[in-house]
C-alpha cells in the first residue's frame, strides 16, 4: 500500500493505492491520526487506486471517521473500484461515511 | 487442593488478563436471578463465544477476514491460552475456510466453551461458583456476579452505540453484534428501547464481516434446533457458504 497525503484547503487528502488490510491499515491509521492530532480533523481518502480491502482496512476507515467527527471534523471517501464498492455495500458503510465519486463531491460535503 | 470443576477449565482455559469478547458476551447471558446462562439463549452461547474468539484474535491482529475467508496474519501467541488455541486451530487448518465455517468448528464442534469462559471469569473473580438446590431435590451449579461491574460496563458501551447516531468503536460494535445475535437485548433493555433502536441494531452489525457471520450461524442452528424439535428434518446451505 502507498499513501501520499496533501492539505489543501484545510482539508487532508490521502491517495491511496493497492490493498488495505490487517498488515497495512494500521500504517494508514498512523497517518490518520497524527493529520487528527496535528488539527485537520477534515479527511478524505481518495480509493481509486485501492484494488482490495479487508475487515481490518474497513476498521481503519470506521476509526478515522469516528475520530475525524469527534475532532469536529469530517470524513469522506471518493473514487471506489467495483470490487471495493462491493464490500462497501455489504458492510453497509453509505450509513455511517459519505461515499461520493469524486474529489469535489468529497470536498463539497466539507462545504470546503 | 482439589479444584472445582470451573476453577480447572478456567486453567485450562486461559490466563485472564483482561476480559475478551468471549468474556463479556457470558456475562451478559447469565441471568441475574439464577446465576445461570438465560435459556433462551442457552442454545447458541457457544456460537456467541466462537465467534467473540474470532473477534478478539482480529482486534489483535491475528487474523483478518474478507467476503470470502478468514486468514491468518500473525501466528504469533496473543498471550491468552483460550484465544490461542483458536489461533493454533485455524494455523494448523490447510485449506482457507470462511468466518462461518470457524465460528461453526469452534462453536459447535469444540466442547464445553460455555464452561470454559465461566471457568475463566470465576477465575479471575468476577464470578463466584455456588451449588444452590432447586425444587428441594435437586442442586445445580450457580454463577452470581461478584459486583456486577462489568456487566453494567459491558451493557453501558452497547447502549452508547445503540442509542446515539456515533460511528460506532468497532470493539463495541462487535459486542453488541455479539449480544443482538444470542439475542439478550431484549434482557438488557426495555421491549419499547429495543424495537426503536432496531434499525440502527441492524445497521451496525452489518459493518464487520464476523458479526455477519456469527448472525447467520445462530440464524442457521436456530433454525435447525426448531426444526428438529418439531421432528421436521431441515435441509440448511451446506458447510462452506
Amino acid at each position: 500500500m502507498e499513501v501520499r497525503g496533501e492539505v489543501v484547503d484545510g482539508v487532508a487528502l490521502y491517495r491511496i493505492a493497492g490493498k488495505i488490510d490487517a498488515l497495512t491499515g494500521p500504517d494508514l491509521h498512523s497517518v490518520v491520526s497524527s493529520a487528527i492530532g496535528g488539527g485537520n480533523p477534515r479527511i478524505i481518502f481518495d480509493m481509486r487506486e485501492v484494488t482490495y480491502i479487508s475487515s481490518a482496512g474497513l476498521r481503519v476507515i470506521v476509526l478515522s471517521a469516528k475520530q475525524a467527527k469527534a475532532a469536529n471534523g469530517g470524513f469522506a471517501v471518493f473514487g471506489l473500484q467495483p470490487a471495493v464498492s462491493e464490500v462497501f455495500e455489504v458492510a453497509g458503510f453509505r450509513t455511517i461515511i459519505p461515499i461520493v465519486s469524486s474529489e469535489a463531491d468529497a470536498r463539497s460535503t466539507f462545504g470546503a | 487442593m482439589k479444584l472445582t470443576r470451573a476453577q480447572r477449565l478456567g486453567r485450562e482455559g486461559a490466563i485472564l488478563k483482561q476480559l475478551t469478547l468471549a468474556d463479556e458476551i457470558i456475562v451478559l447471558l447469565l441471568e441475574d436471578s439464577s446465576g445461570a446462562i438465560n435459556p433462551a439463549c442457552a442454545g447458541v452461547a457457544n456460537i456467541a463465544i466462537a465467534g467473540g474468539v474470532l473477534m478478539e484474535l482480529a482486534l489483535l491482529g491475528r487474523i483478518d477476514t474478507d467476503l470470502t475467508s478468514l486468514f491468518i496474519v500473525d501466528p504469533n501467541p496473543a498471550g491468552d491460552e483460550f484465544l490461542d488455541q483458536a489461533l493454533r486451530m485455524i494455523a494448523a487448518e490447510p485449506q482457507k475456510r470462511s468466518s462461518g465455517w470457524w465460528i461453526e468448528r469452534l462453536g459447535l464442534r469444540n466442547g464445553d466453551l460455555v464452561g470454559k469462559v465461566l471457568g475463566r471469569l470465576v477465575e479471575a473473580g468476577i464470578l463466584r461458583s455456588e451449588d444452590r438446590q432447586f425444587l428441594w431435590v435437586f442442586s445445580r451449579r450457580a454463577y452470581p456476579q461478584n459486583s456486577g461491574r462489568e456487566e453494567r460496563e459491558a451493557k453501558a458501551r452497547i447502549a452508547s452505540i445503540v442509542f446515539n447516531d456515533t460511528v460506532p468503536d468497532p470493539r463495541d460494535t462487535l459486542l453488541l453484534s455479539l449480544a443482538d445475535s444470542a439475542g439478550v437485548l431484549d434482557d438488557l433493555f426495555s421491549s419499547k428501547q429495543v424495537s426503536k433502536a432496531s434499525k440502527r441494531v441492524a445497521e451496525v452489525v452489518a459493518l464487520e464481516e464476523i458479526s455477519r457471520s456469527v448472525r447467520a450461524v445462530v440464524s442457521r442452528h436456530r433454525a435447525a434446533l426448531a426444526a428438529a424439535k418439531s421432528g421436521r428434518s431441515w435441509v440448511g446451505p451446506g458447510r462452506d457458504w
